[in-house]
């Protein structure tokens, strides 16, 4: 028996997360009794599951497993990929935003209130936020402020005000700044027609200043009980309610007309996405990486057979598009996220193991890699054998598409800049993957030079 | 009502904007926790107003909508 304690979970004296031969569980401590016996009696838990905003847990009958300090232990339903704020587009983070918001809504009618408000707690499933921390119900303080007020400002509302009104790259402070965004360095960088908006005034603006002018004070909550009604929490979510939803991001119009540029003539898309099919068809996978999505299109074709399709691609703007789309499409498989493949999201927090790197969320059964490799053969001089080795350790097999120098578009990346890739040719390309991967199928794309190939990993 | 809604918003953030413009430079070491705490203190009687004019006047609302 492999007992294993995650290591994002360590903060909360009430409880931690581990995992025990494979299955991941959750350890309830005494000290939170009280708490989660008011959670699962009063409805709130049931209405959350129900409603999707929540995820499910079991109670696991195996005293055993539990410490001297230990309550219970919940299996907890797992979800299927492990993502972070800073790798959501703007809906996502202002989704995510309201749920935490709805979700300590519904907590206040049944008496208790959300101790943390912290994006991390929030994963997607099925294409909706939940919040997988069962453990972050406080049983209601009347009278008391919402200790978590700071933490949803940081987290959600300050780095929405930024994206929707500075630059929507200003989403990776978040990779910084792990709780958050703080509020003086927002109210800095917001406009100041933004800063007079009445509720980026109270939220970031204000809020910031009593930050500063009360740095050295040593208030604790007890210290104002009585002066904040129930009317007032109610007021407050409200209010921050509104701030989020007046907050509004429109992606250019650069990538919408990606793949009807000059890549591919309609014979071509349809070939390709026959080629991919099949072998995805063959491959039968349950976890796909889609590897430089742009706005999903072949996400969503391996969402027709893969249970979890996660969909990277570096340009917040074709994320955001391809998130739209998830209800649209009804693809609720495929899960959007932004990340620069050449500097992919690395392992942060405490001892660089709170936030796991982006290779150890994997792996995948299959990974796709349509229209990248010039990308980041070309585009970044990545040398092709290392980028075989590199993704061999990203999944088990792959749908990987070669674009040769004479595709127009490895010649606009030629364009600006010296042809120092003589390696750089389907021959080259095999051999350098040869080494890593078994090639089981190559297929000659429709109207274009590109090849896609099937291989499996040796 | 509306009009009496809007005004009263306006002279609750224009109060607590004058109210806060005489703070000092932040000092090096921050602990943001206090001054969330203070804040929502001396807010929340505005958030509380705001969030009961906001009912009553949805109340009034869906009562003149109501069709005879």
């Amino acid at each position: 028996m492999t007992v294993q304690r995650a290591a994002s979970s360590f903060r909360d004296p009430s409880g931690f997360i581990f995992e025990r031969d494979g299955v991941l569980l959750r350890q309830v401590n005494h000290i939170y009794r009280a708490h989660y016996e008011q959670l699962m009696s009063s409805g709130l838990y049931d209405g959350l599951v129900r409603d999707h905003l929540m995820v499910s847990h079991q109670e696991v009958d195996d005293p055993g497993l539990q410490h001297t300090d230990g309550f219970r232990v919940l299996a907890p339903e797992r979800v299927p990929f492990v993502s972070y704020p800073y790798e959501w587009c703007f809906s996502q983070l202002k989704e995510a935003a309201l749920a935490t918001l709805d979700i300590q809504a519904r907590a206040v009618e049944h008496g208790m209130s959300l101790r943390d408000a912290s994006a991390y707690n929030i994963q997607w499933v099925g294409g909706r936020p939940v919040l997988i921390d069962t453990l972050s119900f406080e049983r209601l303080e009347e009278g008391a402020p919402w200790i978590a007020y700071r933490q949803f400002c940081q987290h959600f509302l300050a780095p929405l005000a930024l994206m929707s009104n500075v630059d929507v790259r200003l989403a990776q402070l978040l990779r910084v700044h792990l709780d958050g965004i703080p509020l003086d360095l927002t109210a800095q960088l917001l406009p100041t027609r933004v800063r007079l908006r009445p509720s980026m005034q109270i939220h970031i603006n204000a809020h910031a200043k009593s930050q500063q002018r009360h740095a050295a004070a040593q208030t604790k909550r007890e210290d104002v009980k009585g002066r904040f009604s129930l009317r007032a929490l109610q007021g407050l979510i409200d209010s921050l309610r509104g701030a989020v939803s007046g907050l509004e991001w429109e992606p250019g119009s650069h990538w919408l007309d990606y793949y009807e540029g000059d890549s591919y003539s309609d014979e071509g898309i349809t070939a390709k996405e026959r080629v991919v099919r099949g072998y995805l068809d063959e491959l039968q996978p349950k976890v796909v990486w889609d590897l430089g999505s742009n706005t999903g299109r072949f996400s969503r074709i391996a969402a027709e057979v893969a249970d979890v399709v996660v969909s990277f691609e570096a340009d917040p703007a074709a994320v955001e598009a391809n998130h739209r789309q998830i209800a649209s499409s009804g693809s609720t498989a495929v899960l959007p996220l932004v990340m620069d493949l050449t500097n992919p999201s690395p392992g942060l927090g405490w001892a660089n193991r709170e936030r796991a790197a982006l290779g150890e969320r994997g792996p995948a059964d299959v990974l796709l890699a349509l229209a990248l490799v010039h990308h980041l053969a070309i585009g970044n001089n990545v040398p092709l054998d290392r980028l075989a080795e590199d993704l061999s350790g990203l999944g088990d097999a792959l749908v990987i598409e070669f674009v040769p120098k004479e595709d127009p578009k490895v010649q606009v990346l030629l364009g600006s800049r010296e042809d120092i890739f003589g390696t750089y040719h389907e021959a080259g390309f095999e051999q350098a993957f040869e080494r890593w991967f078994h090639i089981e199928r190559r297929d000659r794309l429709t109207d274009s030079a590109r090849t896609v190939y099937l291989m499996r990993r040796r | 009502m509306k009009r009496f809604l809007i005004r009263t918003g306006f002279v609750l953030h224009m109060s607590l904007l004058l109210s806060l413009l005489a703070i000092g430079p932040a000092n090096a070491y921050i602990d943001p926790g206090s001054g969330s705490i203070i804040f929502q203190a001396v807010v929340g009687a505005g958030m509380a107003i705001s969030i009961t004019l906001k009912l009553y006047w949805r109340r009034i609302a869906k009562f003149f909508s109501r069709k005879p």
